[in-house]
């Protein structure tokens, strides 16, 4: 047990941060519902990032440190899928970025409209589809990633895979990875609001009403985070099923502390905090939200047996 | 950064787990149930920590010089779940080796050592812990209990209130204030440890009826007690520090998370058998017990790593507290909605955890205290105007 960053993770982490702070970036000026960086998740791609958890010596613990940083950015990338799920799959790392989505394949799923790449759970096996993008059409939404959906899938290059639980596992760690990194970055905006901001004569985060829920929210950011470096790094279905699920069932009290915490302020585009609670919303429906996730973890840890 | 366990740590887990199998009588649940601080717990604690005394297992965390074997905080944390996990059979006596020792080794004097240091090597010392009062609870600076100078020590006089393992104690590490008239300080610099014999003329000690357990929380009272200097610990004004250092890593000591996912386990075999476990709602909340038990565990598995590595303490055991106690609450809501049979009769064990599990938010300070702390040290949060 150590929770000590090796030097190799550190110098990973650091040069990630560095080609963060090289784009200088920041939440959008104009109001926005979503903010996807097209510059950064195609320089994450040329540069190696995103396949850094295929070299000697790194593995999904990695990918998932990288998936949780990028997510503290007020602009979404295309990491979980490219970094944990498609590895894990065997594809090519070239076919990205990834799409992933449930069910007959032409639900709205995030990252499509740039997607190359779409993989749907269909139950019993996984398809990988070619995407096409004079197939998709984008869908307008609240929630702050691209989403399109597929008109069909008629037409389009389509491979059966049949390991269907790597790729629910590695869904999973993804989702609580980048639940963590989003939750960091919003907690990081909130705290920063009350402490400026003022009401009564007195900073708002000096209210003890405000200060408990904070740091029931920071505890909830590093909860989840942990969870999901674990899941990483041990890649067990109990681990992974926890993780996204314990991410599944904070989302919801934690998003709405932030925007009661935020004000009027926070109901605007102007203020960049949707730009994480509305990842964070999306993130909380996704493969099937925290009930599907809470009965995997049961099923993991307590198998029933035939 | 991983997760995983050593070949040592694991074999160090195994040895205590077979100390355990061999140790613990047939009846040890129906010990157990009573509580750490019962008659019953603490009578076994003697035998079962010589036991653990000769196996090398009581103290081998501590320094060589004390007699320990210098092992890590996580070696002393693995023999801390399995203990607790199994209903702490080392009684009080896991507080002795957790804080008390390791306080007297850094502030004791070499007297000091030589008397209390043996018997906790032994297995043989009950403690008790003199903080709360009647009016000073979380709010430890406001104590009222006055240690007025006297010749060659001081005069106790006051109450302790919510004092665990009292009834069985040999020795009170006892908090008290010498008044401003007397020379004391204002505020926390007032204040002093004294290490007092409880079996000093003066003290009466009664037993409060409770929730908890059997001998987990008494009233103590001091009436004119004499406490030589030498039982001083530290320097007059230095207790407030010394406190610190006791508490720094009091509040995640004890592995409260790992008794409650061993009693989940449990609880869920008992619904299968019964055929309650197909219920899908059944089991979608056992396994939200379980992601809480789970996350308490990353969180102190944290505050252990920065013992670990020598960090200084900061405000994150706060944060994990939370954890903690949500994790216990969680197990033990739980068990009671879906096995409530457990607590009318059918299972010791599960009355044991819920024993627990009601007071984890309250024993060693309440919890909205360590929220405050982790609020202003850890968010840096501005503090509260106070009027």
């Amino acid at each position: 047990m150590n929770f000590e960053l090796t030097e190799d993770q550190r110098a990973i982490l650091g040069g990630l941060d560095q080609l963060i702070a090289s784009f200088g970036i920041e939440a959008p000026k104009e109001p926005c519902v979503a903010a996807f960086s097209t510059e950064l998740d195609t320089v994450l791609a040329s540069d190696g990032f995103l396949g850094i958890a295929q070299e000697d010596g790194f593995g999904p613990l990695e990918a998932a440190m990288m998936v949780e940083r990028l997510a503290r950015l007020p602009v979404s990338v295309e990491a979980g899928a490219s970094m944990l799920v498609g590895p894990a799959l065997g594809l090519d790392p070239a076919a990205r970025p990834i799409a992933l989505v449930a069910g007959d394949g032409t639900a709205p799923a995030r990252f499509l409209p740039m997607a190359r790449l779409l993989l749907v759970d269909r139950g019993d096996h996984v398809l990988a589809v070619t995407v096409d993008p004079e197939q998709v059409e984008p869908v307008e939404t609240l929630f702050a990633y691209p989403y399109g959906r597929l008109r069909s899938l008629d037409g389009l290059e389509t491979r059966r895979i049949d390991d269907i639980a790597t790729l629910r596992r590695r869904w999973r760690v993804a989702i609580a990875a980048e639940a963590a990194g989003c939750m960091q970055g919003a907690l990081d905006l909130v705290v920063d609001h009350v402490t400026t901001r003022q009401a009564f004569g007195r900073p708002l985060g000096s209210f003890q009403a405000l200060q408990h829920r904070l740091v029931v929210a920071s505890e909830s950011t590093e909860s989840t985070k942990y969870l999901a470096l674990r899941a990483a790094w041990s890649d067990s279905e109990m681990d992974a099923a926890i993780a996204a699920a314990f991410a599944q069932d904070r989302i919801p009290q934690l998003t709405y502390d932030f925007h009661q915490f935020s004000g009027a302020m926070g109901l605007t585009l102007e203020f960049p905090l949707h730009l994480w609670t509305y990842r964070l919303r999306a993130l909380l429906g996704e493969l099937g939200g925290s009930g599907d996730q809470a009965r995997a973890a049961a099923e993991a840890a307590w198998p029933c047996v035939a | 950064m991983e997760f995983g366990w050593s070949e040592a740590e694991q074999a160090h887990r195994e040895r205590v787990r077979g100390v355990l199998a061999r140790e613990l009588p047939a009846d040890w649940e129906t010990i157990a149930v009573h509580g750490p601080g019962s008659d019953a717990q603490t009578e076994y604690s003697r035998h079962f920590c010589k036991v653990l005394a000769d196996e090398g297992l009581l103290i081998p965390h501590w320094p060589a010089d004390h007699g320990g074997e210098d092992l890590d905080v996580w070696r002393q944390f693995i023999l801390g779940e399995e203990v607790w996990a199994a209903g702490e059979p080392r009684g009080p006596q896991y507080m002795n080796v957790n804080w008390v020792g390791p306080v007297l080794m850094r502030y004791g004097t070499q007297g000091q050592l030589e008397r209390h240091l043996p018997p906790i090597r032994a297995g043989d010392a009950i403690w008790c812990q003199g903080f709360s009062e009647p009016s000073a609870g979380s709010d430890l600076a406001a104590l009222r209990t006055s240690a007025v100078p006297a010749d060659g020590g001081y005069r106790v006089t006051g109450a302790k209130i919510w004092t665990s393992y009292a009834g069985q104690a040999d020795t009170c590490f006892l908090l008290a204030r010498i008044p401003p008239r007397d020379g004391g300080s204002e505020g926390k610099a007032g204040i002093v440890i004294l290490l007092t014999d409880m079996t000093s003329p003066g003290i009466q000690v009664k037993r409060i009826p409770a929730l908890i357990g059997e001998g987990d929380i008494h009233e103590v009272f001091f009436d004119d007690v004499f406490v030589p200097d030498t039982d001083r610990l530290g320097a007059e004004g230095q207790a407030w520090e010394i406190i610190n250092f006791a508490l720094q890593n009091e509040r995640v000591g004890i592995p409260r998370y790992e008794f409650s996912r061993r009693t989940l386990d449990r609880a869920v075999a008992s619904l299968k058998t019964s055929g309650r476990w197909r219920d899908p709602v059944v089991r979608d909340r056992a396994a939200r017990a379980l992601m809480e038990c789970e996350a308490a565990r990353m969180l102190v598995y944290k505050v252990i790593d920065g013992k670990a590595q020598n960090r200084p303490p900061d405000a994150f055991g706060a944060v994990a507290r939370g954890a903690v106690v949500r994790a216990d609450n969680s197990v033990n809501n739980f068990m009671t909605e879906f096995l409530p049979e457990g607590l009318l009769g059918a299972d010791p064990l599960q009355q044991a955890h819920h024993q627990r599990a009601i007071a984890a938010g309250i024993a060693s300070g309440a919890a909205e205290i360590q929220l405050n702390i982790a609020a202003q040290r850890w968010l840096q949060l501005p503090r509260e105007l106070r009027r």
